[in-house]
C-alpha cells in the first residue's frame, strides 16, 4: 500500500495548474460563460498541443497513453482552476472510442481528438430526466444502409460547437438495457438542430433534436442493440473523472474560505479566530479528506482494471454531496461578498450543482450503490 | 498510488480474521456493543480471555521493537484492529497497548519499559486512564489533584473521573500537579499506579443506558512510588502530548460500521412491511446506500492513516477526521437503524429485539467514542489550530 503521489503524478498537477493560472484566469471563465461558444478555440488548440486531449489516447493513434488514476489527477487541477467548454466529456467520450471502436473510427477520430481538431459529444439524457436504461426512447429506424433518427436529447455538452457525437438511441421496441444502440455521428449533420439551454452554470448544455436523420450503418459504435454496457463504461468512468473535476473545486473553495478567514478582520480580530467558523472549516476540511481516497480508491481500480462500478458510484454520490456542501459553507462565510456574481466562490457554487447531475445524480448512483451492497 | 496489501499482509489479514471469527462464536450473549467489556464479570472475563489468545500470537506488541519483545508491522496492528472491529471483539486493551505502550517506548525509562512492556504484552496487566477531573476536562489546566513528593514516594490526593473500566483496570496511569508553584505545563507528573494501592476507591458512574463503562476514582494519601514516573518530575505534560499524539487510524470502529451496515442490509433483505421486504423501499434504499457511501470514504481515509502511520508519518489531522466522522456515522446509524425498526427501535438486548438490540444500544453508546479521547469539539479545534493555521483560542 502506497497512498501517496507518484512523482510523475506532482508533475502533471503542477503543469496543469501552471498552464490554467496563466491561460484560464478567473476573468476568461466569466467572459466565456455568456460567450456564444462556451469555450475558446485557441485556448483548445494548445491543449491539444499539450496533449491534454490525448491523455487516455493510445500512442498509436497519436495519444499520450496515460493511466486513468493520472488523467484524474490532471482533471482534479482542471476543477481547481475552471475550465470551461467541452474538455471533460470529450477526454470520457473519447472512451468510448478507444474500448468499441472500429479500427477505421479509431483512425479517423482519435488522432483528430488528440490534437485538438475534434470536440466529442454525448446525446444521451432525454425529456424525461432519468439516467436508466428506461430514459433512452429516441427511435433509430433501419432503413436500407442507414438509420434515421428521430427525437430530442437534453442537456448534451456543446452539442453546437461539437465535431462529432454520440448518440444513444432505441433500435428495438422496449423499454430495458436491449435494444440501445450508440451512433457515431457527424454533429452538424443534417436534421440535427441544436440550442443553447440556459444552465446554473452557464456551461453551455444543449437541446438537440434530430428530424430524420440519415446515419450509414457503418457509423454504429460497437454493436447493434447493445449499446447499453458501453454507455454504462462512460457514466462509470465519466462519475469518476467528473468526481475528480468537482474534488478539485471543493479543494479551491476550501482554501479560499480557509484564506479569507484569516485576513478578514471584524470585532478587531480575523474572522478565522471564531470558533463558530472554525469548526465549519473544521467540518469542509473532514469532508474534504473523506472525499479524497475515496475517490482515488475508484480511480486506482480503474487503472488496474479491477472491478470498481460500486466505487465509482460511491464516489459520485458522496462528493456531488461534499462538493455543495463545502461551496455552499464557502459562500457562507465569506458573508455578503460571497454572493456577488463577481467573487470566485459562486462560479464554484454552481458549478457544484451542475457536476451533481452529469453522469447521474446522488440519487441515481445512491440506488446503484444499494443494488451493490447486496440490497435485494 | 496503491491501495493493495502485499500478499504477506493479505496472508496475515486472513490469519487475523480466522482467529477472530472464531473467538467471535465464544462472545457472550450479554456482549452487545463494544463497551460490553467492562459492563459486567463475563464481558470483563471474555475481554481478558481474548487478550491471552491475542498475547499468544504476540497481537499485542505488533510493531514494537524487537528488543522489547515486538512483532510484526505496524500494518499487522491496523488489521488486528480491523478485524477486531468487524468482529466486534475487545482483547486489546486500548489503555495498555495502545496508548500506554507506546508512551513507554517513547518517553519511558528502560526500567519502567522492561517491567511493564511485558506485562502489556502478555495481557497479564490491564491498565485505565486517571486523566480528567470534575474540573478539568478538555482543559486539563483545571487540574488540581495533587502529588507531593516525600523522598522515593508520591503522596497523591484528589478526584478523577470518566475512567473506563477503571472498576477492572490492574494500574493505571495518571497526571497530577505536583509543583503548586511550578509554571504551567511545567507542574505535572505522569506516575504509574497499582488500582488495588490502598487510598484509591473507585465507584460506577452509570452510563445513560445503565451499563458500567465509567467509573470516578478518590485518591486519598495514596502512596505511588517515584520508580513508577514516567519522563521527568513535573514533566508530565510533555508526556501527556506524546501519549496524545500517537496516531490513530480508528481501524476497529471503522470495521464495527461496516458490520453494522451488512447486518442491516440483512435485515432490511429479510423484513417484509406491507408483503414487500423492507430492502425494496426506495427511501431505506437510499438511506443505506448513502451511510454505505459514507463508510467507504472514512474507511479509506483510516486506511490513509495507517499508511502514513505505516511509514513513521504523522498524520494527525486525517487521524482527527476519521475520528470525528466515524463516531458521528455510528451516532447517525444509530438514529437511522432505530428509526427503521419503528416500535422495535426502543427494545433493548432481550428476546423481543431485532438485530440483537444493537441498534438501540448505538443510539446511546455512539457518545461513548464522541466525547472520549478529546471531544470532537477537541479535534474540530485541534484541526482548525494546528491543521488550518487559524488562530488558537485564548
Amino acid at each position: 500500500m502506497d497512498l501517496r503521489y507518484s512523482e510523475q503524478q506532482e508533475i502533471l498537477k503542477k503543469s496543469a495548474r501552471d498552464f490554467l493560472t496563466k491561460e484560464c484566469p478567473k476573468a476568461k471563465v466569466r467572459e466565456l460563460e455568456n460567450d456564444a461558444k462556451g469555450y475558446d478555440p485557441a485556448l483548445w488548440q494548445k491543449m491539444g498541443e499539450l496533449g491534454w486531449l490525448g491523455f487516455n489516447i493510445p500512442e498509436d493513434y497519436e495519444g499520450m497513453g496515460y493511466s486513468f488514476e493520472d488523467l484524474a489527477m490532471h482533471i482534479e487541477e482542471v476543477g481547481k482552476n475552471i475550465l470551461p467548454g467541452p474538455y471533460i466529456s470529450t477526454v470520457v467520450n473519447t472512451f468510448a472510442i478507444v474500448e468499441a471502436g472500429t479500427e477505421e473510427q479509431k483512425k479517423d477520430l482519435l488522432p483528430k481528438i488528440s490534437n485538438g481538431n475534434c470536440i466529442l459529444t454525448l446525446a444521451w439524457l432525454e425529456d424525461n430526466g432519468l439516467f436508466d436504461a428506461s430514459g433512452i426512447t429516441l427511435k433509430a429506424v433501419h432503413k436500407g444502409n442507414d438509420y434515421v433518427l428521430n427525437g430530442t436529447k437534453m442537456f448534451v455538452d456543446g452539442a453546437h460547437v461539437a465535431n462529432n457525437m454520440i448518440v444513444v438511441a432505441r433500435t428495438k421496441d422496449g423499454s430495458g438495457e436491449d435494444g440501445i444502440t450508440l451512433f457515431l455521428i457527424d454533429a452538424k449533420a443534417a436534421g440535427i438542430k441544436t440550442e443553447v439551454i440556459p444552465t446554473i452554470a452557464l456551461d453551455h448544455l444543449c437541446e438537440v433534436v434530430f428530424k430524420d436523420v440519415a446515419v450509414p450503418a457503418k457509423d454504429v459504435l460497437g454493436k447493434v442493440d447493445k449499446g447499453w454496457p458501453i454507455l454504462q463504461m462512460l457514466i462509470r468512468k465519466g462519475s469518476i473523472l467528473k468526481s475528480a473535476e468537482s474534488f478539485g473545486g471543493l479543494q479551491a473553495v476550501f482554501e479560499m474560505t480557509v484564506a479569507y478567514a484569516k485576513e478578514r478582520v471584524q470585532y478587531d480580530r480575523p474572522i478565522g479566530a471564531f470558533q463558530a467558523l472554525q469548526h465549519k472549516m473544521s467540518d469542509m476540511w473532514i469532508t474534504l479528506g473523506t472525499s479524497k481516497y475515496l475517490l482515488y480508491e475508484a480511480a486506482w481500480k480503474e487503472s488496474e482494471g479491477e472491478p470498481n462500478s460500486k466505487e465509482a458510484s460511491m464516489t459520485k454520490a458522496y462528493i456531488n454531496e461534499a462538493y455543495k456542501l463545502i461551496t455552499a459553507l464557502g459562500v457562507k462565510l465569506h458573508g455578503g461578498i460571497g454572493t456577488s456574481s463577481d467573487h470566485d466562490v459562486p462560479l464554484y457554487y454552481r458549478r457544484a450543482k451542475a457536476a451533481d447531475t452529469a453522469y447521474g445524480s446522488t440519487d441515481y448512483h445512491r440506488e446503484l450503490v444499494a443494488q451493490q451492497i447486496g440490497m435485494k | 498510488m496503491d491501495f493493495r496489501l502485499t500478499e504477506e499482509q493479505v496472508a496475515r489479514r486472513k490469519e487475523i480474521y480466522k482467529v477472530c471469527e472464531e473467538l467471535e462464536k465464544k462472545k457472550p450473549k450479554s456482549y452487545v456493543g463494544f463497551e460490553s467489556q467492562f459492563d459486567n464479570e463475563e464481558g470483563w472475563a471474555f475481554h481478558r480471555y481474548c487478550a491471552k489468545e491475542f498475547a499468544k500470537r504476540g497481537w499485542l506488541a505488533l510493531g514494537w521493537p524487537k528488543e522489547y519483545g515486538g512483532t510484526g508491522t505496524m500494518m499487522d496492528k491496523v488489521l488486528l484492529a480491523e478485524a477486531r472491529g468487524y468482529y466486534d471483539l475487545p482483547g486489546s486493551d486500548i489503555f495498555g497497548v495502545s496508548m500506554l505502550a507506546p508512551t513507554l517506548l517513547a518517553a519511558g525509562s528502560e526500567e519502567i519499559k522492561r517491567e511493564f512492556l511485558p506485562k502489556i504484552a502478555s495481557a497479564e496487566v490491564m491498565f485505565c486512564e486517571l486523566w480528567s477531573e470534575p474540573n478539568a476536562g478538555s482543559d486539563l489546566a483545571g487540574m488540581t489533584s495533587t502529588a507531593v513528593r516525600k523522598g522515593d514516594e508520591f503522596i497523591v490526593n484528589g478526584q478523577k473521573t470518566w475512567n473506563t473500566g477503571a472498576h477492572y483496570a490492574d494500574w493505571g496511569f495518571g497526571v497530577y500537579k505536583s509543583d503548586p508553584n511550578g509554571k504551567k505545563h511545567h507542574n505535572l507528573t505522569f506516575i504509574l499506579n497499582n488500582m488495588k494501592d490502598k487510598g484509591v476507591t473507585v465507584r460506577g458512574i452509570p452510563y445513560m443506558n445503565g451499563s458500567h463503562v465509567y467509573n470516578e476514582v478518590y485518591l486519598d494519601d495514596v502512596d505511588m512510588s517515584a520508580k513508577y514516573i514516567v519522563g521527568q518530575e513535573n514533566e508530565g505534560w510533555a508526556v501527556v502530548n506524546v501519549l496524545a499524539g500517537f496516531e490513530r487510524s480508528n481501524m476497529d470502529m471503522v470495521y464495527g460500521l461496516v458490520k453494522a451496515q451488512e447486518e442491516f442490509v440483512n435485515f432490511c433483505n429479510e423484513t417484509k412491511r406491507h408483503g414487500k421486504p423492507l430492502s425494496q423501499d426506495p427511501m431505506v434504499r437510499n438511506k443505506i446506500a448513502e451511510f454505505a457511501c459514507s463508510i467507504e470514504a472514512v474507511r479509506t481515509l483510516a486506511y490513509r492513516v495507517a499508511d502514513q502511520q505505516n511509514r513513521n508519518e504523522m498524520g494527525l489531522m486525517d487521524a482527527a477526521s476519521v475520528k470525528v466522522f466515524a463516531s458521528e456515522l455510528l451516532e447517525k446509524f444509530g438514529q437511522i437503524a432505530t428509526d427503521l425498526l419503528g416500535p422495535y427501535g426502543q427494545v433493548k438486548h432481550s428476546k423481543w429485539a431485532k438485530l440483537n438490540g444493537s441498534a438501540e444500544y448505538n443510539y446511546q453508546a455512539c457518545f461513548v467514542p464522541i466525547v472520549s479521547m478529546g471531544t470532537n469539539e477537541i479535534q474540530r479545534n485541534i484541526i482548525a489550530w494546528y491543521g488550518l493555521g487559524l488562530p488558537r483560542m485564548k
